[in-house]
């Protein structure tokens, strides 16, 4: 009877990490570096989910985070000579690579996350009441 | 995809509900006992999973507030309802005390 609220807490959980991930994206803007101190510019980090039939009951499932998969797509080069971490050598001497992060997409990331907990919260707020509102058939 | 069955507690009231029904010899009040005992350890163990997450909470422990808040919701949800099911008893009770000789 409860399983309605664990998947939606499932949900809820899984979307914590989505969000997670888009704030490290987006605290990673203009990150050059890896963590070794290596000129390497940061990937962007996508989360995907997968069903997780261990919570549901008959045929429901909740979902969990699959994975944290890093973004393959070529860095920006932008114009600026003077910063320490910028290409020496080669066509692109002068440039500095920066992650391939677009500022906007993130934030509608973030947006779509919102309304995610927000539907799963009002789903949790649902099964919450049917459950509140079947004990009053024993009054 | 799979069948939507019923969840356990209700099938075991359904079992318990056909073996009085259909063989009035066995003794119902036993799996009904039964049933009572083990829907009160259920409640309990929720009481427990939930006082347990809050207590990791506060200590520091890796888990989410969602998932805490969850654990007490469904610790109080399951507590109202054996609460209901003790309160009818009690009625039911005193309706057979009631009852002049």
């Amino acid at each position: 009877m409860f399983s309605a609220i664990d998947i939606s807490t499932s949900a809820l959980v899984a979307q914590q990490v989505r969000m997670t991930a888009i704030s490290g994206n987006l605290a990673n803007l203009t990150t050059t570096r890896n963590e070794a101190g290596e000129l390497k510019p940061y990937q962007k980090r996508h989360v995907v989910f997968e069903t997780d039939e261990s919570i549901g009951t008959g045929g429901a499932a909740g979902v969990k985070v699959a994975s944290i998969l890093l973004d393959d797509s070529p860095p920006r080069l932008r114009w600026d000579p003077g910063h320490p971490d910028a290409i020496r050598e080669g066509p692109h001497a002068g440039y500095v690579a920066y992650p391939a992060i677009d500022m906007m997409t993130e934030f509608t990331d973030a947006l779509a996350v919102a309304r995610a907990y927000e539907a799963n919260l009002g789903a949790i707020e649902i099964a919450k009441d049917l459950a509140q509102q079947t004990l009053r058939i024993l009054i | 995809m799979n069948p939507i069955s019923p969840s356990s507690g209700m099938r075991i009231a359904l079992s318990a509900w056909d073996a009085a029904g259909a063989n009035p010899a066995q003794s119902p009040e036993t799996q009904f006992k039964d049933f009572l005992v083990r829907s009160l350890a259920e409640v309990n163990a929720m009481q427990h999973e939930a006082d347990r997450a809050v207590e990791q909470l506060a200590t520091g422990g890796d888990i989410s507030p969602a998932e805490v808040l969850t654990a007490v919701q469904k610790a109080d949800l399951a507590f109202k309802m054996m609460l209901q099911i003790r309160n009818k008893l009690v009625q039911a009770y005193q309706e057979v005390q009631n009852i002049r000789v």
